[in-house]
């Protein structure tokens, strides 16, 4: 009896946890130096949300990303933490992304791509 | 922005020298048609006709963005060769003076009117690839390289165009890699003689913790050295004693000492640089000795903030000449961005 209680407790708790972690975004860290995004290509699932989590190497960035609700933040600059942007990928599509915050004489090079795989693709 | 003090170690006197003042600004069309603008004074003050300071649009171009595979661009544009040249802001690099071989090997800030195509294309590739106004090959020198060659846009001749292109991968953070070439014909301006450069390089840049390091080399040829050199000595009566090959790399490592916790940034450095703008001379033509050079350059960079710079540094040039003393100096410099 008391294994099978055990069992139950494990399993209500293994459940528990497996629905906690459907429903949390998943974090992706994106980094920004002059004069690049690393990763600057994303693929995530459509449905899914995801947590950006943008930090800097160097100065003050700014991320941009095109139809996806069109978020703009600043990046703060090297140690003074990060910025998170959390998006919905509704619909499956490429989606650019960019540093929409001059960063010196190659801010033009800083893009990226979000692509939102279409739902049952691997 | 930046402001150095230069104090040669021999009797030269030391120069107090506000070296750069760069306004950068950009404008958005719209979501695919943007502008970017540099322009750039040079030693405070711009005189006429006198050797003095520079005012120089250094970009100007009109971006626009059609797919991230596939972008085009125009206007005057940062040649994509280097490290330094389309990364020039003063915090961004350990030194007072930039790199030796990026000033005499990379003709550094190099920029020129053109055209071209840039994009991404995937796994952390990507490249840029312009058709520009060619060098000019009677402003090549034997000491300074191909600094002073570019025609920077201004009523550039372009009977023949240039080609530059730039392959990177910025696929791991904290690792920038790329190769990157120019070439094209540079005699316009001499009759009846055909020349042309060739410049290949390649560079790393790596940054894991507190430790940095950067690497380029870079290597140029100059097809019809030895009839410039001819046709220059006629002209002008000096023969301009112009190489076939030029050369230069150097390898820098960098440590940031500080712990993360701290309120300001500080590192230590050391490069070393290896370069020579008579490589290799034209059939009959010798290498001057004081042009095969190295460097040591050691120093210091502190940041009050991310995006400003107190940097010192030493700078230790030799050569195999006797007669010609090469520039040793020490350096203080003050370098910022916004």
């Amino acid at each position: 009896m008391t294994g099978r209680l055990v069992f139950v407790l494990v399993l209500a708790m293994a459940t528990a946890g497996r629905s906690q972690t459907a429903t949390e975004p998943r974090v992706i860290h994106v980094a920004a130096e002059r004069f690049a995004f690393t990763p600057s290509e994303i693929t995530v699932d459509e449905g899914s949300i995801v947590e950006l989590r943008l930090t800097s190497d160097d100065t003050d960035h700014g991320f941009r990303v095109y139809g996806l609700g069109d978020p703009s933040v600043v990046i703060p600059k090297r140690g003074r933490g990060d910025v998170r942007v959390t998006i919905e990928a509704k619909e499956a599509g490429s989606y650019r992304f960019e540093c929409s915050h001059v960063c010196g004489a190659g801010h033009g090079f800083m893009r990226g791509t979000i692509r939102v795989k279409p739902r049952g693709q691997q | 922005m930046e402001l150095h003090l230069n104090d040669p170690t021999d009797s030269t006197p030391a120069v107090l020298d506000f070296h750069r003042f760069v306004l950068l600004f950009t404008h958005s069309f719209s979501d695919r048609v943007r502008f970017v603008g540099e322009l750039e004074v040079e030693h405070a003050v711009v005189e006429g006709l006198e050797e003095g300071g520079e005012l120089e649009l250094e970009q100007a171009y009109l971006d626009f963005l059609v797919h991230p595979a596939l972008n085009f661009r125009a206007g005057m544009l940062l040649v994509p060769v280097g490290i330094i040249n389309e990364r020039h802001e003063p915090p961004v690099f350990h030194g007072v003076e930039r790199p030796f071989v990026d000033t005499v090997i990379i003709p550094t800030t190099w920029f020129e009117a053109g055209a071209g195509i840039h994009g991404a294309l995937g796994r952390g590739f990507r490249y840029r690839a312009y058709a520009m106004a060619p060098l000019d090959a009677t402003e090549f020198s034997a000491g300074e390289g191909l600094q002073g060659a570019a025609q920077h846009g201004s009523e550039a001749v372009v009977r023949n165009a240039a080609f530059t292109g730039r392959l990177e991968y910025v696929g791991i953070r904290g690792l920038q890699t790329g190769a990157s070439f120019w070439t094209g014909d540079t005699g316009f301006n001499v009759p009846r003689i055909k020349t042309s450069v060739g410049l290949y390089e390649v560079d790393a840049r790596l940054s894991r913790g507190r430790l940095e390091a950067r690497s380029q080399l870079a290597h140029v040829f100059i097809k019809g050295a030895g009839a410039l050199n001819d046709a220059m000595g006629r002209l002008t009566g000096i023969d301009p004693n112009i190489a076939e090959q030029l050369f230069g790399v150097y390898g820098e490592v960098a440590y940031r000492f500080l712990p993360a916790s701290a309120p300001h940034d500080a590192a230590v450095f050391v490069r070393y640089e290896n370069f020579d703008t008579q490589f290799k001379m034209p059939a009959g033509s010798l290498p001057l000795p004081q042009f095969d050079r190295d460097a040591w350059v050691i120093g210091a960079t502190y940041w009050v903030d991310p995006d400003v710079a107190i940097k010192f540094d030493y700078s230790h040039v030799r050569s195999g000449s006797t007669v010609v003393p090469p520039p040793r100096s020490i350096n203080i410099g003050l370098g910022w961005w916004f």
